[in-house]
């Protein structure tokens, strides 16, 4: 008996450090916990012997392919077939490896950007207004710290938590009770709390096809910053079909975060299927509620290869769920600008905010609008 | 010298967990395991905690003897999922369960207590959820009243935050319940984060602290089962601490045995027809597909239509108990509910 259970262990650890070079994050408390569970079914039987490492040792839906692919090859020694790709999202779990390596340039960079930004205001406002589509790397990386203070301005909401301030609106029983003891049950002295503001939840997809080419770069760099600037916020880059880019935004340093951005986008610079990709948003993500409540941010300039009506129904799903949507097109800095392209059309009636974002001040629009954003349409 | 010294030790430590399986393999009430028997039993599943065995006053030995129990309580579950419940118990761990809307998520929970012979406490989550609201509050008015009632005679602060003045939620419900119970923290992902913390500590301690009470210890550890629709990703810690079992929709086979389970005197071809025609939307490109809830609603409907088997019309009459939106209703029309009719009769033969 002793020999059989040297093996199981020793099988599941090495399995267990099969799974971590697939990128699957297993600590010896899940090793523990697999052993147990283990020890709990009977191991003739291949399904729960299955099921008991898949419970124990997976927490994430997307990591299951991984598993399952490990599992065959450890356990059942069986050919293994290239990952299939069934749906146009990306996974991150693969990719999620590479993470604590540039944790430790962070602290190189960050010292870099510590210098005082050596600009005069009169420069800051030159850049303020110039088109992204005409600036250089370098100024690129003299408005990082601009924008990284812009997308701080997120939209909020009010918590049902609530914490103790004199000037609040809501009276503080618990404390009322107590201070009405000395007052013979009478609430002479109040006590008053106020409701806790936390960010909103916010939402932006990002169109990187060929038509945005020249935005499409300084827009990641303010995506990076907008998912850098907390919890509850969700990116996503489309061309023809959809990609969720939060996972590669969530590294400190930009520019590793937009090579990676650059990897996991398959269709960078084609052409747009705007409709085709709001569905498959609607389809995977609206479905687990990612939009209900939260603000949707639209970058795009409205040109659909396909359906402009696609663009409108799928728009219109959009905005049932979501507490507002705003579309920026950075084609709207052009005082000529009319919206004229099918897709715009078609998606405008379902807009709360239209901004134009082809600049820094632009960006500065965007962010005060969405700081103060309100529920527009009917529910 | 030294440093090198505690190294040594505590791998000697750790080696000794690894080959002995003594205090890494304990077990709760209910697992036996089929492997190591003898080692198992000598060591008879003590747990030096304060905890007073596990939730439940039914225990079982296999997964085949939940399963049992689960079917006596109108739920059949794949073996997956009798497998994760099974472990939950005998590992004693949360049981984390994901997947589309309408697998049977809460239905589990529930069907587990009612296996279990224990209580079912559910906690539904949403935004901007509060210690008010999942643990306890206090009864203000009653509070208020009880001082003036009083009115000469003074009233201590002890008397007021007493047991009488508390209202006791799910979460301190669950944990100072004196039957066994299993407690269902339904869709947490809709919960703050800061809830979501909270809830945490809770399921390593089980244990709630009132500051004018004091700490109150679970007496037996609830079962615990968490669902999530995953609207967001949950704390790698909340997750680490659970066991994770993702549900998919069942096989045709399973269900047509739901159905027929919980439609009790439903024409067995109605059944088949039903679930074969569900299994065929879903494979269209819906924006809600239906799940298993769906399917044995409109098989209560038919079922009480006195129908013995589908056709077109009385797909489209009743197609509202299956999909829940327009678009989606929309969708299915004409040639496409035809075909969809058709291919159903012909896939339940």
């Amino acid at each position: 008996m002793p020999e059989r259970g040297d093996a199981i262990v020793r099988h599941v650890v090495t399995f267990g450090r099969v799974l971590r070079e697939v990128g699957l994050e297993v600590g010896p408390g899940r090793t523990i916990d697999a052993l147990r569970a283990l020890d709990a079914v009977d191991l003739t039987r291949q399904e729960d012997v299955y099921f008991s490492l898949r419970q124990t040792l997976v927490s994430r839906h997307d990591e299951l392919d991984l598993f399952d692919r490990a599992f065959l090859a450890w356990f059942l020694r069986a050919p293994v077939m290239p990952p299939a790709r069934s749906s146009g999202v990306t996974q991150p779990a693969a990719r999620a490896v590479a993470v604590p390596v540039d944790r430790l340039e962070e602290g190189a960079d960050e010292q870099a950007d510590g210098d005082p930004i050596e600009l005069g205001a009169s420069a800051h406002e030159l850049l303020r207004e110039k088109d992204f589509a005409e600036m250089t790397p370098e100024e690129f990386r003299r408005i990082r710290r601009l924008m990284q203070a812009i997308a701080r301005l997120r939209p909020r909401r009010s918590s049902r938590r609530r914490q103790a301030d004199p000037r609040g609106n809501l009276i503080d029983m618990r404390r009322l009770v107590r201070r009405s003891l000395r007052t013979g049950g009478e609430p002479l002295e109040r006590a008053y709390r106020s409701r806790k503001e936390v960010p909103r939840k916010l939402v932006v997809l990002c169109d990187v096809s060929g038509s945005m080419d020249a935005y499409s770069r300084a827009l990641l760099l303010f995506l990076h910053a907008v998912v850098g600037s907390g919890r509850g916020v969700e990116a996503f880059a489309f061309g023809t079909r959809l990609s969720r880019l939060t996972p590669d935004l969530a590294t400190r340093d930009p520019e590793t975060a937009i090579d990676r951005c650059t990897e996991a986008v398959v269709d960078w610079g084609a052409g747009t299927r705007i409709g085709a990709s709001l569905k498959q948003f609607n389809d995977v993500y609206g479905r687990r509620a990612l939009t209900r409540g939260a603000v949707v941010v639209i970058v795009s300039d409205g040109w659909e290869r396909d359906d402009p009506d696609l663009v409108g129904r799928e728009m219109a799903r959009l905005a049932r769920a979501a507490y507002a949507v705003v579309w920026v097109n950075p084609l709207k800095g052009n005082p000529e600008y009319q919206p004229l392209a099918g897709g715009m059309r078609a998606a405008l009636p379902f807009v709360d905010r239209f901004l134009p974002g082809h600049n820094l001040r632009s960006l500065e629009e965007l962010a005060a609008v969405l700081a103060g954003i309100e529920r527009r349409h009917a529910a | 010298m030294t440093r090198r010294r505690a190294d040594v030790r505590r791998s000697a430590g750790r080696g000794r967990g690894w080959s002995h399986r003594g205090p890494l393999l304990e077990r709760g009430a209910g697992g036996v395991a089929a492997a190591g028997t003898e080692a198992a039993t000598a060591r008879g599943g003590t747990r030096g905690s304060r905890h007073r065995g596990y939730a439940a006053s039914v225990s079982f030995r296999t997964i085949d003897e939940l399963e049992a129990a689960l079917r006596d309580a109108d739920y059949l579950p794949d073996r997956g999922l009798s497998t994760a419940l099974f472990l939950a118990l005998a590992l004693e761990k949360p049981l984390l369960l994901e997947g589309e809307a309408g697998v049977g998520k809460t239905e589990a929970a529930k069907s587990l207590a009612t296996a279990l012979g224990a209580r079912l406490i559910r906690l539904q989550c949403y935004e901007g959820l509060d210690v008010a609201h999942a643990v306890y509050e206090w009864n203000y008015s009653r509070q208020l009243l009880h001082i003036r009632a009083a009115q000469e005679g003074t009233v201590s602060e002890d008397e007021l935050f007493g047991a009488e003045f508390l209202i006791r939620r799910p979460l301190l419900e669950a944990i100072d319940s004196e039957e066994p119970v299993v407690l269902l923290i339904d869709e947490i992902d809709r919960a703050d984060e800061e809830f979501e913390a909270f809830l945490l500590e809770v399921l390593s301690d089980f244990q709630i602290t009132i500051p004018e009470i004091g700490t109150i210890r679970a007496r037996r550890r609830p079962a615990v089962v968490l669902t999530s629709n995953r609207t967001r990703e949950l704390h790698d810690a909340l997750k680490r601490r659970a066991l994770f079992h993702w549900i998919g929709h069942p096989s045709i086979e399973r269900e047509i045995d739901i159905v027929r389970l919980r439609v009790p005197g439903i024409p067995e071809r109605l059944a088949a027809e039903a679930a074969a025609f569900v299994r065929e939307l879903r494979g269209l490109d819906l924006s809600k597909p239906p799940g298993v809830a769906e399917t044995i609603d409109w098989a209560m409907a038919l079922n009480a239509l006195g129908r013995q088997e589908i056709d077109a019309d009385v797909v489209q009459q009743t197609l509202g108990s299956v999909l829940k939106y327009r678009e989606d209703i929309e969708a299915i029309r004409d040639e496409t509910l035809q075909q969809l009719v058709d291919a159903a009769k012909a896939g339940s033969h």
